[in-house]
């Protein structure tokens, strides 16, 4: 059985041509910034790491979605979306560490601790993983469980944590960065 | 002329120390939140808050400490590597002890007066006291 070329497959979301180019190049500066030599010798030597690096890990890069129809590429997000999406998480990470700072040490800890859950649906697994990464990043709230189905299981600290997490605002811009729509449900306490 | 680099790098540094002092400040009141704090789930938490804004502040007062040097660029990618790996290891440990059955400390729980710092109102607290012991007992059987 001959082994299908990357570039024939049709699966591949976005065109394999550039995220071999991209990554080449975020490769290729990673090792000029570390090795810090400009002489011809180290960057032929950069040139050709990087390259065959790139060459070899494309395939263990691209992660197939749940119907197994489609395959996305782990770093194929528009760079300047994902600055975007960086400045407004620092910002977001600022209030949610004052608020946790004050919840935590004031005379009578004004603490809420309880799970919170809702769904999150995406194509694109990246998409979740953005999403439950960004929810632990941010103090107050850590995600403790992610289900196959797409349910969220969170764990909130502070009553404002919990209200931000229920408010759709980080799932609407992690589906913004990953060109797909926002489907985000709560679930009810009762419920649960 | 050495006179304005002098200033200017003394200047540089003062910048970089309030930067560090801020990052500090993050680090105590995680500390603090680690020892207030009731129970496993409530003290990722506070980790939380030395990991994001504690290293945040301390790189960017080093950076501003070292200058556009190339080591500069050198801890930027290593404050990226941390801000991609903490939150995945602040998961996996909560996902262990959730998956274990631990109970989450809600304010329901019996100690929550006092885990919160509010003195016990005196006319429940005769009510409450069989309670208590009845509970426990349940506990240990």
């Amino acid at each position: 059985m001959e082994k299908q070329s990357v570039f024939n497959d049709k699966t591949i979301v976005g065109s394999p041509t550039v995220h071999l180019v991209s990554m080449f190049i975020v490769l290729f500066v990673f090792w000029m910034i570390l090795s810090g030599r400009s002489e011809t010798k180290f960057i032929v030597y950069g040139v050709i790491t990087a390259a065959v690096t790139i060459w070899i890990t494309y395939p263990l890069l691209l992660i197939p979605n749940k119907d197994k129809t489609k395959k996305y590429f782990i770093f194929g997000v528009n760079p300047v979306k994902l600055v975007t999406y960086f400045c407004w998480l620092m910002w977001q990470l600022f209030l949610a560490n004052m608020d946790v700072l004050l919840a935590t040490t004031s005379q009578e800890m004004a603490i809420d601790p309880k799970i919170v859950r809702f769904y999150y649906r995406n194509d694109n697994p990246m998409a979740s993983a953005m999403l439950a990464n960004s929810i632990t990043l941010t103090p107050g709230t850590v995600t403790i469980n992610v289900e196959d189905d797409g349910l969220f299981e969170i764990h909130a600290l502070t009553p404002g944590a919990a209200a931000g997490v229920l408010d759709d605002t980080m799932a609407r811009k992690v589906s913004y960065l990953f060109d797909s729509e926002c489907d985000l449900e709560a679930v009810d306490e009762e419920d649960a | 002329m050495e006179t304005v680099i002098y200033l200017f790098n003394t200047f540089r540094d003062v910048i970089a120390s309030l930067f560090l002092f801020g990052s500090l400040l993050f680090f105590a009141g995680s500390a603090i939140g680690m020892l207030r704090l009731p129970d496993f789930y409530s003290r990722i938490h506070a980790s939380g808050n030395s990991e994001t804004m504690g290293i945040t502040l301390g790189f960017i007062g080093l950076m501003i400490h070292e200058g556009a040097t190339l080591t500069t660029l050198k801890m930027a990618f290593v404050f990226l590597l941390l801000f991609i790996g903490n939150p995945i290891g602040s998961h996996i440990l909560a996902k262990a002890v959730y998956k274990t059955g631990t109970p989450v400390w809600t304010l329901e729980s019996k100690d929550a007066d006092k885990i919160l710092g509010k003195q016990p109102a005196k006319n429940d607290h005769a009510q409450d006291e069989p309670v208590n012991n009845k509970k426990t007992k349940e506990e240990d059987a």
